[in-house]
């Protein structure tokens, strides 16, 4: 397919939210590169910004400070070139299966007889067919993730955002969904940023695991996973890297308990934190 | 409101559907009996007679279909000239409470600007508006204009309601998509806003038969069955007037029912919950 990756560069991001009158640091100094067709996995405590770096790069929120370069080029919008997948779905209610799919498409004012060959063959690469005229109340949570992926994809972006896709899907869904993303992605080649809160599904899935720092989040490490596929859940190579990264994000986790807790013990004085 | 009337439940067994339909029928049968009494006792002292025997209204309402005098116009024209005005009424409001509702829910310049003005007008109540309406529009649309009053605000609130509930996460979706302010406003917030808008027609349309027949009592031109109910109490006509009475709460069920319908049949059609 006419997949084409593209290099990601953040550099020295700084993200301020406003929060009850407070000044709240989501990331910062954060920077690091993706490479063409790479899939990274953005690993870290609860609360490490990793949603606000997935919409920083999706152009849903501008930064503080800091640039965002897309191949070269400063994002300063939310734009078609990068694709988003939501956890809770974000499909269109009002929509059939095959209008999500072509709710990109249609923006692009193509031909409609292109618009439909598109959209048939998204949706046959995440095997939705004969489910086209469905609504999404109709679908299972993994079918609606399968339509919140062809929608995504369908629009030919250069970059896959994905917000913890599977995090509201049941275990065995979930394993089955990552298998799924994987063959998806063999014909679809994309940069990929997946977000996710599991140590298992980012070894599992990724080129490479990014894990953040506590609070406000920057990297803490970079490990590459050069493990081949399909990857083998009990493997030993596969466990050694688990272990790893799940040592790196307890001292994280670590962290944010104790940021919790003195932020806890500046507005409750009086009150004990264990 | 209403709806009990006519939902049918299709997974109960036979006989308790039997047997809900008896008690309904049951309970019509003691109302009637029970006006029936008090008409009774109303005729022991014949000067001022009041109340109506109920058979006597009945035939008189099948009658009012077939034969009118000189002073009054058939019943169906009557209905006719009523809906006609609710109707008009209604298409006004929604014409004009739906763009405004959807720019007042997205844009905060908008809102800062109409709200004042609307939660002045709001409370007053419709009715309120009929003799500077009755000089303002005259006899045919004055009237036309209280329906519109009554009907105007309960869809404008429940289309800004609609603008506001949109998940956030739907408008983000659309932005990625490559989706520009106006393309979200378009295929994201106003479709999202249809089962909203309905439900408020659903409630405007209650308030909007009300204001039609007070309108009308007050006197205007061309029928209606508010003017007929007051010409048939001001001539002392009261099997008239009861059927009049009868035939607005038919009415009233009917129209309701229909909004009702509608307003599911288009969340069913747009796949809502």
């Amino acid at each position: 397919m006419d997949g084409h990756g593209v290099r990601i560069e953040l550099r020295d991001l700084r993200k301020v939210f406003l929060h009850n009158g407070r000044e709240l640091v989501a990331v910062d100094r954060l920077s690091f590169t993706v490479d063409p067709k790479e899939f990274v996995c953005i690993l870290g405590p609860s609360g490490c910004g990793k949603t606000t770096l997935l919409r920083l790069i999706a152009g849903l929120e501008s930064p503080t400070s800091g640039t965002i370069l897309l191949g070269g080029e400063e994002i300063t919008r939310a734009g078609p070139n990068r694709g988003m997948v939501f956890q809770e779905f974000a499909l269109f209610p009002w929509r059939t299966v095959r209008k999500n799919v072509e709710f990109g498409l249609e923006l692009k004012k193509i031909l409609p007889e292109e618009k439909r060959e598109l959209s048939n063959k998204y949706i046959e690469l995440v095997g939705l067919r004969g489910f086209e005229d469905a609504h999404p109340r109709e679908l299972s949570g993994g079918m609606k993730q399968r339509v919140g992926i062809a929608r995504a994809l369908a629009n030919d972006p250069q970059v896959l955002l994905m917000d913890e896709p599977f995090g509201s899907l049941d275990a065995q869904t979930r394993n089955l969904m990552q298998m799924e993303l994987l063959r998806i992605r063999e014909s679809a080649k994309k940069t990929v940023i997946f977000v996710t809160h599991s140590v298992d599904e980012s070894v599992y899935l990724a080129d490479r695991i990014i894990v953040m720092t506590a609070r406000p989040g920057s990297v803490r490490e970079s490990i590459d996973v050069p493990i081949a596929r399909p990857r083998e859940r009990t493997s030993s190579e596969f466990i050694d890297i688990r272990a790893r990264v799940l040592e790196l994000l307890q001292e994280e986790f670590e962290k944010t308990r104790a940021l919790e807790k003195t932020d806890l013990e500046q507005h409750h004085p009086k009150r004990k934190v264990l | 409101m209403g709806y009990w009337l006519i939902e049918m439940s299709p997974d109960k067994p036979q006989w308790l559907e039997l047997r809900r339909l008896l008690i309904s029928a049951g309970s019509i049968a003691i109302f009637i009996l029970i006006w029936h009494i008090l008409a009774w006792w109303d005729h022991q002292e014949p000067d001022v007679v009041v109340i109506a025997y109920p058979g006597e209204v009945f035939v008189t309402l099948i009658n009012s279909f077939v034969e009118a005098d000189y002073r009054t116009y058939l019943m169906h024209v009557d209905i006719v000239a009523s809906l006609k005005r609710l109707l008009l009424g209604f298409l006004l409001a929604i014409g004009i409470a739906l763009p405004m509702g959807l720019l007042m829910g997205y844009s905060y310049i908008a809102m800062a600007a109409s709200k004042p003005i609307v939660e002045v007008l709001r409370p007053i109540p419709p009715l309120a508006w009929l003799p500077v309406f009755l000089m303002l529009f005259g006899n045919a649309l004055g009237p036309i204009m209280i329906v519109f009053v009554g009907i105007f605000f309960p869809v404008l609130l429940a289309v800004i309601f609609g603008v506001r509930s949109v998940p956030p996460e739907l408008i983000d979706a659309a932005r990625t998509l490559g989706a520009t302010r106006l393309g979200v406003f378009r295929r994201v917030i106003f479709p999202s806003t249809v089962p909203y808008l309905m439900n408020g027609v659903y409630i405007g349309l209650g308030v909007g038969w009300m204001c039609i027949v007070a309108a009308e009592m007050l006197g205007v031109e061309g029928g209606g069955l508010g003017s007929r109910l007051w010409a048939s109490y001001e001539t002392g006509n009261y099997d008239s007037m009861y059927a009049s009475i009868i035939m607005l709460g038919i009415l009233g069920v009917l129209t309701t029912e229909l909004a009702r319908i509608l307003s599911s049949r288009v969340r069913d059609w747009m796949g809502m919950e």
